[in-house]
């Protein structure tokens, strides 16, 4: 044999930190699977023999090991994770692989792959397989250096590389990035030094191990090159064992997140739930969820972005302030290069601090006998196609009222009024406050309500409602379209037809509406009917928020007002001579931030139908 | 204790006696919601709201009270609260009354 020993007093630092590492990932993911419920673990079940499977492999190369979306946002940022992940990645790979061309088949331990250089130095140098596997390694190790030294100059000056510093350390961070850190180096210099002994090495370590022959006296580099081993394998003990409890979970996280996305399992919206530590440590505090935040940008709001909130929740630091300082507009969530579900998770943190029991709170709504005695729920005789729930916010402006009741006469539908006399709330305000259990109720309230009246399609203007009653209602039976869909297909089915102008109009979309429902061209296609549409530079899916959110639970006035007059600006660039939106909120909220008229879809609708007299 | 009574006492049920009534919780509603001090007691957020629209739920009222640190029943009528954000939209000076809604909710739990 080769008589090659794989043991020196150094690895063991190296080997306790792996155990310790690997014992705790084992504990953590097998105690947050067990707590999925039995839904989600049937539907990995299904998924793990499915092409989810094939799907979940290829994004965790394309983004555990490749980060593209991160390359996307910021390249510089991208470059500094691929060196990292990528560039450790190969090390490890083409190790081994180095390892079984220099020895065949032969076991070698773990330490045997990591410490390779100082292990076989009695081994004939020289390329095997017809590749210099020296130098490969060389070029592999000053990639991640060049990663390291990269992350050295964004701490010292983040803005340079086009991000905020992210976080003030905690403990734990502080020892792992330290730790991390000194990996590499340590390993060149240990690499270097065993080179200079044996002249052997490719250009990196061999040079420098070269350069360090002369300069170090003969009879030191013996004591030197064990330091350096000892000085390595300790920084790798002591990342790995600070790693579970810093952000540098996310390396590992984010591939069972990645795989058990792909089986079907989500958050729930409105609660916590075991998936979400999944989410959580698989939060790189990247920090690129900072910048799209309007509260950060416009409204002067710091220190409460998703990238905090996950951190303090993480550690269990969660303050209600944080937990109820976001808007939900989802902004931060489509740029997340891991898919967080950072609505989801927020929310869900607010049905954890505020939910409180509902104590049959809306027995008033409910009547005598179980029966709503609110205004119009009491005529159950009423009953149409039709019917139109206008919602809390569009009831404050009677001018939609108005401009839908045109609209329905004009198509001759025949609709019942859900709410027009007053009725309860669609109900998410409350989820979204956190409070579920009295949410459920009010939702319990208005699906029996609508049951009543016996209708097929529910439409609504507010897309507040819309989403609540896509998500939460149980409404089988009945279609429920925002009155921008509603519109669409009037029009196309020619039940109304709308008069062409020339009015340069510019569309907000509501956040409710476009990235919580996905409806973005029913819209526009009304819009484009009757004038020319001009877009903000950030529209559809990166559409702006009107700041006056309803999830905004400690927004303050001035906040809002920053935020509005932000997003009034960035329509008043357009150059259109008015703005459209089909959220009675953001009407509201819009009319406050900008000198231009705000009008909603339905008006711009009712002024442009096309009367008896017209078509003449 | 011996003068006749005309009748024309502050009834107990309304006397309210500020130096005796605990104004910490009330400030500390209104340190969480800072505008929360700027209220007129004008009532458009009582005349705009969903649930007074159905019960007798006097938002205006409630919270008055309790800017003068009468808690009794706060919690309870607030429970009666949607949330739906009306009266915030009304406002005439810009507070957060559905923040104020939560506070209330959190700080006089025990009142
Ligand atoms: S939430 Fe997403 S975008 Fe924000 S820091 Fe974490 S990984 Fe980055
Ligand atoms: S959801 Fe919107 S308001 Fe909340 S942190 Fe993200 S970008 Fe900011
Ligand atoms: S509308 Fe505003 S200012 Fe008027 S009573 Fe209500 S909270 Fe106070
Ligand atoms: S948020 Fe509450 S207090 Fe305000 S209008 Fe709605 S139900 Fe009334």
């Amino acid at each position: 044999m080769d008589g090659l020993t794989f043991y020196s007093g150094f690895v063991v630092p190296f080997i306790v930190g792996t155990s310790v590492l690997f014992a705790v990932i084992v504990y953590k993911y097998v105690r947050w699977f067990a707590r999925l419920p039995r839904r989600d673990k049937l539907s990995v079940r299904r998924g793990m023999f499915s092409g989810a499977t094939v799907a979940a492999a290829w994004e965790c190369l394309m983004e555990s090991l490749l980060h593209r979306r991160i390359w996307r946002v910021n390249p510089a940022l991208g470059y500094m994770h691929t060196s990292f992940a990528l560039g450790w990645f190969l090390l490890i790979a083409v190790g081994w692989i180095e390892t079984v061309a220099y020895l065949g088949g032969r076991f070698v331990p773990l330490q045997g792959h990591i410490f390779f250089k100082y292990f076989t130095t009695e081994l004939q140098h020289g390329p095997r397989w017809g590749v210099n596997f020296e130098a490969v390694m060389d070029l592999l190790l000053l990639y991640v250096l060049s990663g390291v030294a990269l992350a050295l100059f964004k701490r010292l000056r983040s803005r340079a590389m086009g991000m905020r510093r992210t976080t003030q350390l905690r403990m734990g961070d502080r020892v792992a990035m330290a730790s991390l850190w000194f990996i590499f180096p340590m390993r060149l210099l240990a690499e270097s030094f065993t080179s200079g002994i044996h002249g052997s090495g490719g250009f990196l370590t061999g040079g420098l191990g070269g350069v360090l022959a002369t300069v170090v006296p003969a009879g030191v580099m013996p004591i030197a090159e064990l330091g350096a081993w000892w000085g390595y394998s300790i920084a790798l003990g002591v990342f790995f064992v600070s790693m579970p409890f810093s952000r540098y979970m996310h390396i590992f996280t984010e591939i069972p997140l990645i795989f058990l996305r792909r089986w079907g399992v989500r958050g729930e919206v409105g609660r916590e739930k075991s998936f979400d530590h999944f989410q959580l440590e698989a939060c790189s505090r990247c920090g690129i969820c900072i910048d799209p935040c309007q509260m950060q940008r416009d409204g002067g709001m710091t220190g409460v972005q998703s990238v905090y909130f996950i951190r303090d929740r993480r550690y269990n630091r969660l303050s209600r302030r944080m937990a109820d300082s976001c808007m939900a507009c989802g902004r931060c969530e489509a740029k997340c290069p891991v898919g967080l579900e950072l609505d989801t998770l927020r929310v869900g943190s607010r049905y954890t601090l505020n939910n409180t029991p509902s104590n049959d709170r809306w027995a008033y709504a409910r009547g005598g006998n179980g029966r709503s005695d609110i205004a119009g729920a009491s005529l159950p005789s009423e009953t149409a196609q039709v019917g139109y729930f206008a919602g809390c916010m569009t009831l404050l402006s009677p001018r939609i009222l108005r401009a839908m009741e045109s609209v329905f006469a004009a198509a001759g539908e025949d609709v019942w009024w859900a709410d027009r006399e007053g009725g309860v709330c669609c109900g998410r305000p409350m989820k979204l406050a956190g409070e579920v259990d009295a949410a459920r109720d009010m939702m319990k309230l208005n699906e029996e309500l609508f049951r009543r009246h016996g209708i097929t399609t529910l439409v609504t203007s507010c897309p507040i409602c819309l989403r609540v009653f896509r998500e939460d209602y149980s409404l089988r039976g009945i279609e429920v379209l925002h009155h921008s869909e509603y519109f669409q297909r009037l029009v196309a089915g020619g039940r109304i037809s709308l008069k062409a102008g020339s009015e340069r109009l510019t569309y907000h979309d509501p956040c409710e509406l476009g990235r919580g429902c996905g409806i973005y061209d029913e819209p526009r296609e009304v819009l484009r009917a009757v004038g020319e549409l001009a877009e903000p530079s950030e529209t559809r899916e990166e559409a702006l928020c009107c700041g006056s959110s309803i999830a905004g639970n400690a927004i303050g006035g001035v906040a809002q007002t920053l935020m509005g007059r932000a997003v009034g600006r960035a329509f008043e660039a357009t150059g259109a001579s008015c703005v459209v939106t089909a959220c009675p909120l953001c009407k509201k909220a819009l009319a406050r931030g900008t000198e231009l008229p705000v009008l909603d879809l339905a008006e711009v609708v009712e002024r442009h139908l096309m009367t008896a007299a017209d078509s003449k | 204790m011996g003068a006749v009574n005309f009748g024309y006492g502050i009834s107990a049920a309304r006397g309210m006696d500020l130096d005796r009534n605990d104004l910490g919780p009330a400030r500390e509603i209104a340190d969480e919601v800072p505008e929360f001090r700027a209220c007129i007691a004008c009532g458009g957020c009582t005349a705009t709201c969903t649930a007074g629209n159905l019960t007798s739920f006097n938002f205006r009222m409630v919270h008055t009270l309790v800017r003068r640190g009468e808690y009794a029943g706060a919690y309870r009528e607030m429970n009666k609260c949607m949330l739906c954000g009306k009266c915030r939209l009304v406002c005439p000076r810009g507070i957060n009354t559905r923040g104020v809604v939560m506070q209330i909710k959190r700080k006089l739990g025990d009142y």
